[in-house]
């Protein structure tokens, strides 16, 4: 406690300790030149004599004060003070710092926010880093990842000791209804393991027991056929269709027409094995299974010690003797495993971080450009400093002085920054609504820290320049300078001029990106998909087993459906597909094929298969190649027909017609026979430009019915406008057998590019932004020296000079900036841009084309930035300059 | 002056009675017989230094001629101080003197 109170006036009532102070020292002097009149001195020479013996007040007022509790703060609150007036005394130049710190720091910390939540976060599961995603892999056929075999799992699980456990999953859309509202809800069907394996524990009620899971028997992928079928049911769904009933277990579903009783709900955010899945039901998966039926998503828990390498490596030694065992289906096919996280998030990851790096770019040129104001701002006050060194100031002073208006303009714009933050999280979702794991993107402390940290790094990155220079004025030729109204010596601008170059520099970068990125966009969107989305609708149709147990009912159905859609107005053909290019719906399975007649089994190649109506073709338009396309003459009755894709063609029967030709079809569930080639389909990119064509073999949906189908309703205008027909045409045939998912084909298709879209934007904005901040510094620096010369450019119109020479003069100095800056940029551009060649389609990183029109126009935008210094140049009046001078 | 002894002379000056900063000026001029002379910068940081440790407290008061004036008092604290310091300063001046005349052998 002792002194406490003391420290505590010093604090908080520093003006009145003060003033005692001077009242005490003052008595003190007072009371000493008293004693001396008493001694007979006369009253002003007691008071000189007293001052000479103790000391001047004011210097020992200044001792007191410093040594006083919060000295270093008010020190501090005294520069900063200063530093603000300083800055207010130019509010436009701080104003345009303050922005550009803060958009560079919103962005940066907003991107940030996105790749906390989204990348770095660990997924919300218990040790989510042991979680992998299991997918297959076949190098010779060209599969780079594709769903497993069911028949392996169980001998993965087996054979490999890495695993905790291995979990199959299988997720489809499935008609749900309670009550009357029938709806299609993202269902997945989960293997035993699924949930111990996740250690999730429900919100309510229980997960699935073993005897449930062995009752689930599947008749196919998608039919359950088991007895006292239970559900699980998602946080969303139970509050939209459900109310929140806590009363919810126990209570009966129905999920495509068979009561389904709730056993659990799951809490909020579980989205797997997929985002969407809003129901999951029990899987029996032991016992035999195709092992050539590549459609089963996977996920293992690794055990604690094991490296998600060392698991693969394990599972590909056993994919490798399971290989040899069964040969005919397991040869060639690998697996790969990889942490859940990434197949969770998959590649917006790289998006992120190259857009990223893309912002620490423009944050650089925007502290180069805030360096930039002060040193221009430091040289107008160079005969300032020059004077306070002279009056015994030190450089160390004056370079905290400019440290601390550094770290002014870069808390003010720290703090436009954070708000504008908050403002753009708001925003994020809407821009970006496909990317994976938004609802867990939040302002976090990491953010805040990160959005702290970058303001420091600004603070410093735009301040270490001026401050060093400011430090580094020589009283004598600052003083001078005062005189003969010239600014600065070659030195300093030289740190100016190397300021403006490195901005072009980095602007030049991010232009090339974002002119290599855009014109990879472009070639994308004008890459032919083999197929024409515009004016098309897909209708998804789910049919079930239990109201379409035979081919007959389900052919009728969709017989009913194509003849009432082929009546509606503006429709032109209609076609149904088990699975339609670049949709995510629809069953995408291969099936071994060979030419009639190969000896060899190994011969045989994975093909994917589509079962089609003949409107399909023309719905889509698709190329026929050679041959004909199914019609009515391939009904159920007449011999089994085939069609194949270009690709296939050439591979069975290169440089020869595949027509006529006779195609076996290895179909586990319906034998093995010889189908007849009728036609060639063009080659089409399923999944979107960047996929290659496959093999692909189409079935005459009248031969072999399917239950589920994706329709595409081409018609003249814009399909959206057929929805609500489309929906009601659907309620009439089945009113349980709601339309769900009804989109154009078009949105579909871009959707596959919709992440070089969202880069390419991106990117664009950031590139605009940093040219927009270099050119205001040709533009700063350029005005500056045209103010600088103002008297030069006098005496040289005096002269005679005229306007064009003065305009090239400052224009030969402004290129002079830009060319340096675009070599360096150039340079730089180089090793760079080889980071976005993953992600470039159909040009080069290093494609002149794009170096040559980003090169145009930064020379275009630099003309325009030099146009008003130029002007400032021939305005000069060489009669004021010279009577002044 | 080194600080210690002028915080130590203070402190003695004070135990007697409370003084103001010019009565401890003129107290220690005239006890040392003008050896010692106190100016302003000495005496004034040595006592808020005193004063922000606890040894002393100040209090604003009436003068012997009437006019309000601070004067200094020594703590509970500052006397244990006090104590200590004349202790460990009388060791150390023992010392010294103990060297100084120690006779060349």
């Amino acid at each position: 406690m002792s002194g406490f109170w003391r420290r505590c006036r010093e604090l908080f009532q520093r003006w009145q300790v003060d003033r005692e102070s001077v009242l005490e020292l003052e008595q003190h002097v007072a009371l000493a030149a008293a004693d001396k009149m008493r001694a007979g001195v006369g009253e002003r020479e007691a008071r000189r004599q007293a001052t000479l013996e103790l000391g001047s007040i004011e210097v020992v007022r200044e001792r007191l004060a410093e040594g006083r509790s919060g000295f270093m703060m008010e020190q501090l609150m005294k520069e900063i003070a200063y530093a603000w007036r300083v800055l207010r005394r130019a509010p436009g130049p701080t104003a345009l710092s303050v922005a550009t710190i803060g958009v560079g720091i919103a962005v940066s910390t907003v991107l940030f926010a996105l790749i906390d939540g989204v990348v770095l976060r660990p997924l919300p599961y218990p040790d989510p880093s042991q979680l992998v995603g299991i997918s297959d892999t076949n190098v010779a056929l060209g599969v780079d990842r594709t769903g497993v075999a069911t028949g392996n799992i169980d001998d993965w699980r087996r054979e490999s000791a890495s695993f905790d456990g291995i979990a199959g999953y299988y997720s489809m859309g499935r008609t749900l209804s309670a009550d009357t509202d029938a709806d299609v809800v993202l269902t997945a069907q989960v293997s035993a393991d699924f949930f111990p394996l996740l250690r999730v524990t429900p919100l309510v009620g229980r997960t699935f027991t073993e005897t449930e899971t062995l009752a689930a028997q599947f008749s196919s992928a998608s039919a359950p056929v088991g007895t006292d079928p239970v559900v699980i049911i998602g946080h969303d769904l139970w509050q939209q269709r459900f109310g929140g009933d806590p009363g919810i277990v126990g209570r009966s579903l129905s999920l495509e027409r068979r009561p389904f009783r709730v056993v659990g709900v799951m809490p909020p955010g579980f989205a797997l094995p997929e985002a969407g899945v809003q129901a999951w039901i029990p899987w029996d998966l032991s016992g035999e299974r195709p092992r050539d039926q590549h459609y089963l998503g996977a996920i293992g828990r690794l055990r604690p010690d094991v490296s998600v390498g060392q698991a693969d490596q394990e599972l590909n030694r056993v994919a490798a003797t399971l290989g040899r065992l069964y040969p005919e289906t397991n040869e060639g096919w690998g697996v790969r495993v990889s942490p859940l996280a990434e197949v969770v998030v998959g590649d917006s990851a790289r998006v992120l971080w190259i857009l990223f790096a893309a912002v620490g770019l423009v944050l650089l040129v925007a502290c180069a450009n805030v360096a930039l104001l002060s040193v221009m701002r430091g040289l107008d006050r160079s005969v300032e400093n020059a004077l306070r060194l002279a009056l015994g100031s030190t450089p160390g002073r004056l370079l905290r002085q400019s440290w601390i208006e550094s770290l002014v303009l870069a808390a003010l714009g720290g703090a436009v920054g954070l708000a504008l933050a908050v403002g753009g999280m708001r925003l994020t979702p809407s821009l970006v609504p496909d990317f994976p794991r938004l609802d867990e993107v939040a302002l976090s402390g990491r953010v805040l820290w990160f959005a702290i940290g970058v303001t420091t790094a600004t603070a410093v990155l735009s301040g270490l320049l001026p401050a060093w220079r400011g430090a580094h004025t020589e009283p004598a030729r600052g003083l001078r300078g005062a005189s003969t109204r010239t600014t600065g010596t070659a030195r300093q601008h030289g740190i100016r001029d190397g300021l403006v170059v490195c901005q072009v520099a980095l602007a030049l970068v991010l232009l090339c990106g974002s002119g290599l990125l855009v014109r990879s966009f472009l070639a994308l969107r004008a890459a032919d998909p083999g197929f024409n989305p515009a004016g098309v609708l897909v209708a998804p149709i789910f049919l079930d087993s239990q109201a379409y147990p035979t081919g007959e009912q389900s052919r009728a159905y969709y017989e009913a459906l194509f003849t009432r859609l082929e009546a509606l107005p503006g429709v032109r053909a209609v076609g149904g597909a088990t699975t339609l290019p670049t949709s995510p719906l629809g069953p995408d399975f291969d099936r071994p094929v060979w030419p009639e007649g190969t000896p060899d089994e190994r011969d045989r190649i994975p093909a994917a298969v589509r079962m089609v109506t003949p409107g399909y073709f023309q719905a889509l338009r698709f190329t026929i190649a050679a041959g004909r396309p199914f019609d009515a003459r391939d009904h159920s009755e007449a011999p089994p027909v085939v069609m194949v894709s270009q690709t296939l063609a050439n591979r069975l029967w290169p440089g020869q017609s595949a027509v006529g030709r006779n195609l076996v079809v290895d179909y586990s569930t319906t034998g093995t026979y010889p189908y007849e080639v009728v036609g060639v389909v063009g080659d089409v990119r399923f999944r979107g430009p960047r996929s290659e064509p496959r093999a692909e073999i189409y079935l005459p949906h009248a031969q072999r019915p399917y239950l589920i189908m994706l329709v595409a309703i081409r018609s003249d205008g814009d399909p959206r406008a057929l929805i609500p027909a489309v929906r009601a045409t659907l309620r009439d045939i089945d009113p349980q057998k709601p339309a769900f998912g009804l989109t154009p084909l078009k949105d579909l298709v871009d959707a596959t590019t919709v992440q070089d879209q969202q880069a390419m934007v991106a990117l664009l904005a950031f590139a605009a932004a940093a040219v927009f901040l270099a050119m205001l510094g040709v533009y700063g620096v350029l005005s500056a020296r045209v103010r600088e010369r103002h008297q030069e450019i006098g005496v040289r119109m005096a002269l005679g000079a005229d306007r064009s020479q003065l305009v090239g003069w400052v224009a030969l100095g402004g290129f002079r900036l830009l060319g340096w800056g675009a070599l360096v940029g150039l340079l730089a551009t180089w090793p760079l841009s080889g980071l976005l060649a993953s992600f470039l389609y159909g040009v080069r990183p290093t494609d002149p084309i794009t170096a040559i029109s980003v090169f145009g126009l930064l020379f275009v935008v630099g003309g325009v930035a030099m146009c008003l210094p130029s002007w400032r140049a021939t305005t000069v009046d060489p009669v004021t300059v010279l009577r002044r001078g | 002056m080194a600080t210690e002894k002028l915080d130590l002379l203070i402190l003695k000056t004070l135990d007697l009675e409370p003084r103001h900063g010019y009565g401890i000026g003129q107290r220690i001029e005239q006890v040392s017989r003008g050896v010692f002379r106190v100016t302003l910068g000495a005496l004034y940081p040595a006592l808020e230094r005193l004063e922000r440790a606890g040894a002393i407290r100040s209090k604003w008061a009436l003068s012997e001629n009437n006019r309000r004036a601070r004067y200094y008092t020594l703590s509970a604290a500052g006397r244990r101080r006090l104590t200590t310091e004349r202790q460990a300063w009388e060791r150390s001046a023992e010392a010294m003197t103990r060297v100084l005349q120690a006779d060349p052998e």
